[in-house]
């Protein structure tokens, strides 16, 4: 039995459609809503989602938020989402180079710019393990 | 008498102002459907993110997370005033520029110490004129308004908050009431409250891994989302307002078009009355 999943962010919708699994990256790690799953709420950090539907398996690139999970529906709030079909592959590893290099150029006395780079390193991270999982 | 060059060149002149008037009337037309566009995908995630706060924190205590704070005794106060960058849009800016000096004045005599923060740069300028000791960070929209810039200004001043730098932020904005209608308001920020009050009895959620935590992203989230809400109602009433002041100026120019035309007419007709009595008075003469 499918469930509906709605991914909304503050510039609209970025998904909408009945699925039958999805793998959500929460803050205390991976977890999986399967259809039926109890009322839950739970944190997200920056990484990849999985979302199965009848077609097939669609991949995603969230920021951080939260996800809610009520009944037949669920909902995940965050900041942005990029869709796998949104994403440059070719381009991820050297973003993913280019965003560890600034995190080390980094002095540890700018919390905020760390932040700002720890957060685009997460992000170019999960890209990356998306296309491995695109590819592989 | 005016002489006829002078009004052809007027009407000229008029003509063309209209044509500039009437353009940006369009212009801004097609911007304030765009920018209600832009509101209305934005309010699913707003009113989520509202609702699901409200549920949880009915489950915690009050001072569970530090954005929730109200602190008994008041003494610093930042304004965050947002106006649009750019003027043409009719009393839009200085209305929300004189009620947020209003709101500061108000303030002040309570005996606060008032900041201000500006996002946009109309109450930018406004501001250096006059309060420029107390100005902080200033933004401005640069285009359209983006989730990123609502995020930067709540982190700044969630940060101040936490830090005891000031004990209540206030968002002053234009409220889009209507396509002819935004009313200044000032709105309390922080500490962020959340509506106690709810009618719906549902089951309580599982909550992983524990309540604060889960408040911990959402509440400067929540933050965020009213400040992105603030900037995008700014960015409506802008653009009906400016349709609104344009319009109103292209009916201006229509009239003084109509005016100085009858008063070409009248001129012309007076030129040439001149010039028959003259060659009748001529022929006459013979």
């Amino acid at each position: 039995m499918p469930f509906e999943l709605t991914i909304v962010t503050p510039e609209g919708a970025a998904y909408q459609g009945t699925v039958d699994r999805v793998v959500l990256p929460g803050t205390e790690g991976e977890f999986g809503v399967l259809p039926s799953h109890e009322r839950f709420l739970s944190p997200l950090k920056i990484g990849a989602l999985e979302i199965e539907t009848a077609e097939g398996r669609l991949y995603a690139v969230i920021t951080d938020g939260f996800a809610e999970v009520n009944g037949d529906e669920v909902t995940v709030l965050v900041d942005s989402c990029q869709l796998e079909h949104e994403i440059d592959f070719a381009r991820a590893d050297v973003e993913l180079s280019e965003a560890e290099q600034a995190l080390d150029r980094v002095a540890g006395d700018e919390p905020d710019r760390y932040r700002h780079f720890e957060a685009a390193l997460a992000s170019a991270r999960a890209r990356v393990e998306v296309s491995r999982k695109k590819s592989g | 008498m005016p002489n006829l060059k002078d009004i052809q060149r007027r009407i000229g002149t008029i003509k063309k102002t209209q044509q500039i008037t009437r353009a940006m009337r369009m212009v801004a037309a097609a911007k304030l459907r765009r920018a209600q566009e832009t509101s209305g995908r934005a309010r699913p995630y707003a009113d989520r993110m509202r609702a699901t706060l409200t549920e949880v924190a009915q489950g915690v205590s009050e001072d569970s997370h530090p954005l929730f704070e109200v602190r008994e005794n008041v003494r610093k106060v930042e304004a965050i005033v947002i106006s649009s960058d750019r003027g043409l849009c009719g009393g839009f800016n200085s209305g929300v520029a004189k009620f947020a000096e209003a709101f500061i004045a108000r303030r002040e005599a309570e005996g606060c110490e008032v900041t201000i923060t500006t996002a946009g740069r109309r109450s930018q300028e406004f501001f250096k004129r006059r309060r420029s000791g107390q100005l902080r960070d200033q933004y401005a929209q640069q285009g359209w308004v983006s989730y990123a810039q609502a995020a930067e200004i709540g982190k700044a001043a969630s940060a101040r908050f936490v830090a005891g730098e000031v004990d209540e932020v206030i968002l002053v904005f234009n409220e889009f009431v209507s396509a002819m209608t935004q009313t200044p308001k000032d709105v309390r920020l922080l500490p962020f409250s959340t509506d106690t009050e709810t009618d719906q009895e549902s089951l309580p959620y599982e909550i992983e891994p524990s309540p604060e935590r889960l408040l911990a992203v959402l509440v400067p989230k929540a933050v965020e989302v009213e400040i992105y809400q603030a900037l995008l109602e700014n960015q409506t009433g802008e653009h009906a307002a400016r349709m609104a002041a344009m319009e109103s100026a292209t009916r201006n120019t229509e009239e003084l078009v109509e005016t100085l035309t009858l008063q070409f007419n009248r001129a012309r007709q007076a030129a040439i009355t001149r010039e028959l009595v003259e060659i009748v008075s001529g022929a006459e003469a013979l």
